[in-house]
């Protein structure tokens, strides 16, 4: 891949809480169409990572860089709004909502006119559109009109990465994607993230599965203890090399 | 059909009734109506139902404002203190107005402004508590509860504020069937809240943030400064609530919320919606209010001592929560 293609990238990122140091002189790249695995045991660095990558929290030291134009998210809704969509680990999904309100949440449609002005939801055209938005990504969901809280974990995971693969412009983090399915349930994620790379979006997924990471990666930045240890592409390494880099054994 | 059909079918259909609380309140109210009528048949009566509405009108206001505090996953403990202090301090500038020989309705507009603001200027402190300090909300409006309460009797020594316009009492004297005009202006706010909970963006973001507050924010809403209009509004009907009793009453009473928080968190619960928030219907709230005020009505005319009532309203608690339970159970 060349540089111009770079689409994502975080440079020399530091992040502290307090005493703590969670990141040390991280940097990494995420190229349009490349499924870059973030792997690293647990206290890795991972999650505070994936927040700093989110806009969720801010870094201490360091730049993030979108499309080559260095970008200071103050919140999720920043990174959001330049198509950077995160799918958080368990908790992206308010459950007393419905499969359609929380695939739009946060970017309702409004009937128009005045009515519109103040608020009012198009109900009808998101159950639609939430449907059709889905089963574009090759998620099928029961009924959009349905309660999270009523779905299987499957489905409710389907629904999130659904929802953020749709929505995505530019990247899309998946933070343990896989977590809790079914064999058959984790191969159908993995179909979506190909599909999403195929749309030509960066695609970041942080797991703890290796052969799934393995499976559908090109380049593997592995994490620990706050820092990188390893960033090369997927065939280097073997599940062996692997589980050696993240654990500390392989040097 | 055979009989497995039969027990299904039958369980289907208690389970779609027990879904519905609304249905099961109304039957509920009707059955209280009902009895009330059969042990004395004075309570059927426009001027019974009409003292009824009365009694509901400021109360579905605070319980209106907090069925959206709830539902967002908080809860607010000051409005009653606020329905007690907006009252006093309106009812201090309308007696200013009034010795300074203003117009009576000038009066009414400034000391209803000033209700409404001081609704404001509580739920703006409410707000800050809980989105600036991170105070819980039990314990940030567990404060302003007190701190209002406190003032209330400071500002008056404990009794009533009078010397406002003559005409306010006369004003919730009912003039349509069972409603005056405040009763009406406050059913039609009730209906412009419950469209924008169930039907607006205010609304979808309220269960949202209450479902799950993270996800909300993932989603790049703004939860601080919603839940600060949620505790605003909730201030504002707390506010129009201490206007009301002053219409009422004539004058601004220090003690007129008092146990107002616990009736509107009674109207809340009794009316389905759960205290972790993110569900239930600004309906129950309204059929779960008018029960509430039926119970205490209903008592006093087939002669019961009024402290029954409220072993009624905690067995009503009782049946709603255990409902709720239920029902969760059987949706998993």
């Amino acid at each position: 891949m060349n540089t111009t293609s770079v689409l994502y990238e975080v440079s020399h990122v530091s992040k502290n809480y307090g005493s703590v140091v969670a990141l040390t002189d991280v940097s990494f790249k995420i190229h349009a169409g490349e499924v870059v695995g973030l792997v690293g045991d647990n206290g890795a660095g991972k999650s505070t990572l994936v927040k700093v990558l989110s806009g969720a929290h801010q870094p201490s030291e360091g730049t993030i860089t979108l499309e080559g134009v260095e970008r200071h998210w103050d919140s999720p809704h920043d990174a959001l709004e330049a198509g950077v969509e995160t799918l958080y680990q368990d908790s992206g999904l308010a459950p007393d909502l419905s499969v359609s309100a929380n695939v739009f949440l946060g970017r309702e449609k409004y009937v128009k006119g005045v009515l519109g002005k103040l608020g009012f939801l198009s109900q009808k055209e998101m159950d639609i559109e939430a449907h059709e938005n889905l089963e574009k990504v090759g998620i099928a969901v029961p009924q959009s009109g349905r309660s999270v809280s009523q779905l299987s974990g499957g489905q409710r995971q389907a629904v999130a990465i659904g929802r953020a693969v749709s929505w995505a412009s530019k990247v899309i983090i998946l933070d343990e994607p896989t977590n809790h399915l079914g064999a058959r349930q984790a191969g159908e994620v993995l179909q979506v993230i190909r599909a999403a790379k195929a749309r030509g979006l960066g695609v970041v997924f942080i797991s703890h599965t290796l052969p799934h990471v393995l499976e559908v990666t090109d380049r593997i930045v592995v994490l620990r203890l706050g820092k990188i240890v390893a960033d090369a592409p997927t065939n280097s390494f073997d599940s062996q090399s692997l589980l050696g880099t993240i654990t500390g054994l392989i040097e | 059909m055979s009989k497995g059909e039969l027990m299904d079918s039958v369980k289907t259909r208690v389970k779609g009734i027990l879904g519905n609380q609304q249905v099961l309140l109304f039957v509920v109210l009707i059955l209280m109506v009902a009895f009330f009528t059969w042990r004395n048949p004075i309570f059927f009566s426009n001027a019974v139902f009409g003292n009824i509405l009365s009694d509901w009108a400021p109360i579905i206001l605070i319980a209106v404002g907090e069925s959206f505090v709830i539902i967002s996953g908080g809860i607010d403990l000051s409005v009653g203190s606020t329905v007690g202090i907006a009252g006093v301090v309106a009812a201090f500038e309308m007696e200013h107005l009034t010795t300074s020989h203003h117009s009576q309705n000038f009066t009414l507009i400034v000391g209803l402004l000033i209700a409404v603001g001081t609704g404001i200027i509580v739920g703006a402190i409410n707000a800050f508590l809980i989105t600036k300090t991170h105070v819980v909300p039990f314990i940030a409006t567990l404060v302003t509860m007190g701190a209002g309460a406190g003032l209330s009797i400071v500002f008056t020594g404990g009794g009533p504020v009078g010397g406002g316009p003559e005409n306010a009492i006369s004003m919730t004297v009912p003039t349509i069937g069972p409603l005056s005009k405040p009763g009406i202006i406050i059913v039609i706010l009730v209906l412009i809240a419950w469209a924008f909970l169930s039907k607006a963006r205010f609304g979808r973001y309220t269960y949202a943030i209450g479902s799950n507050s993270f996800a909300a924010r993932a989603a790049g809403i703004n939860v601080n400064r919603h839940l600060a209009k949620i505790y605003i509004l909730s201030g504002i009907l707390a506010g129009l609530a201490g206007y009301y009793y002053y219409l009422r009453l004539g004058v601004g009473a220090p003690t007129s919320g008092q146990g107002g928080e616990l009736q509107a968190i009674a109207a809340v619960v009794i009316g389905g919606i759960a205290l972790t928030g993110g569900t239930g219907k600004l309906s129950g709230t309204i059929l779960g209010a008018l029960i509430l005020t039926t119970v205490t009505s209903g008592l006093i005319i087939i002669n019961v001592a009024a402290n029954w009532k409220q072993v009624v309203v905690a067995i009503l608690i009782a049946a709603a929560v255990l409902l709720q339970q239920l029902r969760s159970r059987a949706r998993k």
